[in-house]
């Protein structure tokens, strides 16, 4: 029992200095042209989505997502401030859609086709619809999503949800008239 | 006691600078804002649109002004448009 232990803290010191010299050799490479392998990959990816599931679990998804006024509010600042990443009917790809990594979802598509590991994985569409809030208004630590509820309040967030659920349907055309910005669809609901 | 007072105005008003310009206020991209191009509405397959259907009724929000010219479109009832929607899908059928 004396030597299991022995060899069991032997091994456990080993493991932590190889890490503790690989963490500063410097040999990872971080370059966002250089994806992660597959392990690091799955450690922050499973770290990103438990995380952004559990904190989303409690939000309550407001009544009237699906009308015509939430749609306009968001169409708005959805065309300020997420097509350069997540792009528009009509815009297949960007610098930034291109540059990042991990690569922002683009979201003109259903959830089933940008991001298909995640849609077997979370199931019903109120997780979705949640987990976009959250993402939203928290941002997600080094992928360049900001988090936007620092200058923005929960209704103005619900209303650009309320618009990422029907962007997949919407042709170039609709799109413009939906996202142009008139004097009466500034953000308020 | 007058530079503590003075100091904690200044920073008091500074505080409340940055915060209100932290906001993203919509007024911002007024200057950019392009209008909606609502001549497109022409070219839509209407078929596929239900007057219940949230993007339709958006579609239509936002157009009032410029298919009926003026600001009194807004006014105007979905029933109406529901008549002039069944004028235009008669006509297609002639």
């Amino acid at each position: 029992m004396k030597n299991y232990l022995k060899s069991l803290a032997l091994i456990s010191a080993f493991i932590m200095l190889s890490g503790g010299l690989f963490l500063y050799s410097g040999l990872y490479p971080m370059g966002a042209d250089t994806p992660h392998n597959q392990l690091t990959y799955w450690l922050l990816e499973t770290l990103r989505e438990r995380s952004i599931a559990r904190a989303a679990s409690d939000l309550e998804i407001p009544n009237d997502l699906n009308s015509s006024d939430r749609l306009l509010a968001g169409g708005a600042d959805y065309n300020d401030m997420c097509t350069g990443c997540h792009l528009k009917p009509g815009k297949t790809q960007s610098d930034f859609s291109i540059g990042l990594y991990p690569v922002p979802p683009n979201l003109t598509l259903t959830v089933d086709r940008h991001d298909p590991e995640h849609a077997d994985s979370t199931g019903s569409d109120n997780e979705t619809i949640k987990r976009q809030f959250w993402i939203i208004k928290h941002g997600i630590k080094a992928s360049g999503m900001p988090a936007w509820g620092s200058g923005h309040d929960d209704e103005r967030i619900w209303n650009m949800v309320a618009f990422i659920q029907q962007l997949p349907t919407l042709s170039p055309e609709q799109y413009q008239i939906l996202s142009a910005r008139r004097n009466n669809n500034g953000g308020h609901h | 006691m007058k530079t503590k007072t003075l100091t904690f105005t200044i920073a008091l008003s500074t505080l409340v600078f940055t915060l209100s310009a932290q906001a993203h206020d919509p007024k911002e991209h007024m200057k950019d804002a392009k209008a909606p191009e609502c001549a497109a509405m022409k070219d839509m397959d209407h078929s596929k649109m239900g007057m219940d259907d949230p993007v339709m009724q958006a579609i239509m929000k936002q157009c009032m002004k410029d298919m009926h010219g003026d600001d009194t479109g807004e006014e105007e009832s979905h029933e109406d448009h529901e008549k002039e929607s069944d004028t235009h899908n008669s006509e297609h059928q002639h």
